[in-house]
């Protein structure tokens, strides 16, 4: 009778459980929920706006280091969600490879190269014994030039979607069920909704009214094409229109 | 392959003498989504089950890119075919869109069950090799050399050092000069020719409808029409173009992926 599960390293390293599993790569998403942030991504009609939350344990802090918003090149946003020191590497290695690209082809890294990109090499850890799976989800965000404004999210498990909306991290669920009612009928949402969208659905999942300083917003447009992050006063008005609206 | 610091396999012998790693990706396999391939007398036809796991899923990053070659492909004998090979080789490798079913060589198509992102690494591996043989052969890959080849790969990570085999077993559906042909690949690295095959969560149903509704001189047409029904049997909701895929090769030795409207066409022919 066979005991053959690795000798109990199916859960150590990447190799398969006896139901067909990959431990390493399930614990890697349960580490993307323990970091305890939720974010949402949105995609309208012109633009991409990704919502997450700031959360700043200690006053001492410097509040405007802490980040999960990256820029990867100026067309290209990376929200990472997740372990920080592993979201680091991502976005480092990722700015390499869209600046090769960049070298070496002579356009831009359109977005979905560059999801396909993160989720390969994390196919590659999820195969090889050396490394562990990244405990990152990223969306990626930007305005493709055939395609228009694309939003795609990378897991620790090697797949990539594109998504009309989508959320990562402990309330996960709960936000794309919100979001799924939202966005049934293919709605085509202007600038102000897309970004409204994404922060009122952050907040009626957590449940809490956010000040400007709580949250981190990141949009691209298609009339402005660089990813951008909006500063607290543009989210205070946003705040303030959907207060005002509901 | 493998890596310096593991310089041991991870897949060993279990007492009883069989590999458990193997056999863990096969049971990662069976729970994957149903595929399956049916060989005609005159093409062959692979077709899978495209559950996308939310409808805030984009589609469009789903969707079929094949339509776009095939309008410009030139016969093989002229000599513009190595151009547009390589220029499809890069183009498919750097816009994927996430489709289930893949383009390996023109005359070469593949469906996997299983693990989404391992089939991502094989399908880029076998478009190296079909294009390396093309550069020092001249010619487009055989059908049963590319399937070797890829099983070797497969095989490769059952032996290597710090790695674990595949979580997928593919369908491989071509037309080359010894007419059609279908294999499947098991993580294992084993191949067999098939006239007709199925893989999956439904596999078992699948194959014994298959085997009852299968004949030696089908042709493409009714197999496309069989290989709904098959596909029907399992399938948990309303099926549509929109959740199944099915790429066909006929004479033409063209591969292809149908879109969504000439499914429903053959949805509608099938009610």
């Amino acid at each position: 009778m066979s005991r053959g599960s690795g000798g109990g390293y199916d859960r150590h390293i990447t190799i398969f459980s006896p139901e067909g599993r990959l431990f390493q790569v399930e614990y890697a998403f349960k580490a993307v929920k323990a970091a305890a942030i939720t974010s949402i991504g949105v995609r309208g009609k012109d633009s991409v706006c990704v919502v997450t939350q700031k959360k700043v344990p200690d006053k001492l802090l410097d509040q405007t280091s802490v980040t999960h918003l990256f820029p990867i090149t100026k067309y290209l946003g990376l929200l990472a969600t997740g372990m920080k020191a592993d979201a680091r590497t991502l976005v480092q290695q990722a700015r390499n490879e869209a600046a090769e690209f960049r070298f070496r082809y002579g356009y831009e890294m359109p977005v979905d190269v560059l999801a396909k990109w993160i989720a390969d090499k994390s196919q590659v850890y999820t195969q090889h014994a050396y490394m562990r799976p990244l405990g990152v989800v990223a969306m990626v965000l930007g305005i493709d030039e055939e395609n228009g404004p694309q939003l795609y999210k990378c897991d620790p498990a090697g797949h990539f979607y594109g998504h009309k909306a989508t959320s990562a991290g402990l309330k996960e669920q709960e936000a794309i069920n919100f979001l799924e009612k939202k966005m049934k009928n293919d709605p085509a949402l202007s600038y102000e909704e897309t970004v409204q969208t994404a922060i009122s659905a952050l907040q009626s999942v957590l449940q809490e009214d956010f000040k400007a300083t709580e949250i981190e917003v990141g949009v691209v447009r298609a009339d402005n094409r660089v990813f951008r992050v909006l500063s607290t006063e543009e989210i205070d008005e946003h705040l303030t229109a959907i207060s005002e609206r509901d | 392959m493998g890596d310096s610091q593991y310089s041991f396999s991870l897949t060993t012998f279990s007492p009883s003498g069989k590999l458990v790693q193997i056999e863990h990706a096969l049971t990662a396999v069976g729970s994957g989504q149903t595929s399956l391939g049916i060989k005609a007398a005159n093409g062959v036809v692979i077709a899978t089950e495209k559950k996308l796991p939310s409808i805030l899923v984009d589609e469009t990053s789903v969707r079929d890119i094949s339509s776009l070659f095939f309008h410009k492909s030139q016969p093989f004998s002229c000599l513009l075919f190595r151009c547009h090979f390589l220029i499809l080789f890069f183009f498919l490798n750097y816009l994927w869109q996430v489709q289930k079913i893949q383009i390996l060589t023109p005359n070469i198509g593949v469906v996997y069950s299983g693990m989404g992102p391992d089939f991502r690494v094989l399908v880029r591996k076998s478009r190296k090799q079909a294009e390396q043989y093309h550069r020092l052969y001249k010619e487009p890959i055989p059908v049963t050399q590319l399937v070797r080849e890829t099983a070797a790969v497969m095989q490769e990570f059952t032996q290597s050092g710090g790695v674990r085999p595949f979580g997928v077993s593919l369908l491989v559906a071509g037309y080359d000069d010894k007419g059609p042909q279908l294999y499947q690949v098991d993580p294992s690295g084993s191949y067999f020719s098939w006239k007709a095959s199925a893989m999956g969560k439904n596999v078992s149903n699948a194959k014994t409808f298959l085997e009852k509704r299968y004949t030696d001189d089908m042709e493409l047409d009714d197999a496309v029409h069989t290989a709904i029904l098959t596909l029907k049997e399992g399938f948990e909701g309303q099926i549509s173009g929109k959740n199944i895929e099915i790429g066909i090769i006929g004479a033409d030795k063209k591969f292809r992926v149908l879109t969504s409207a000439e499914i429903d066409d053959y949805l509608a022919e099938v009610e």
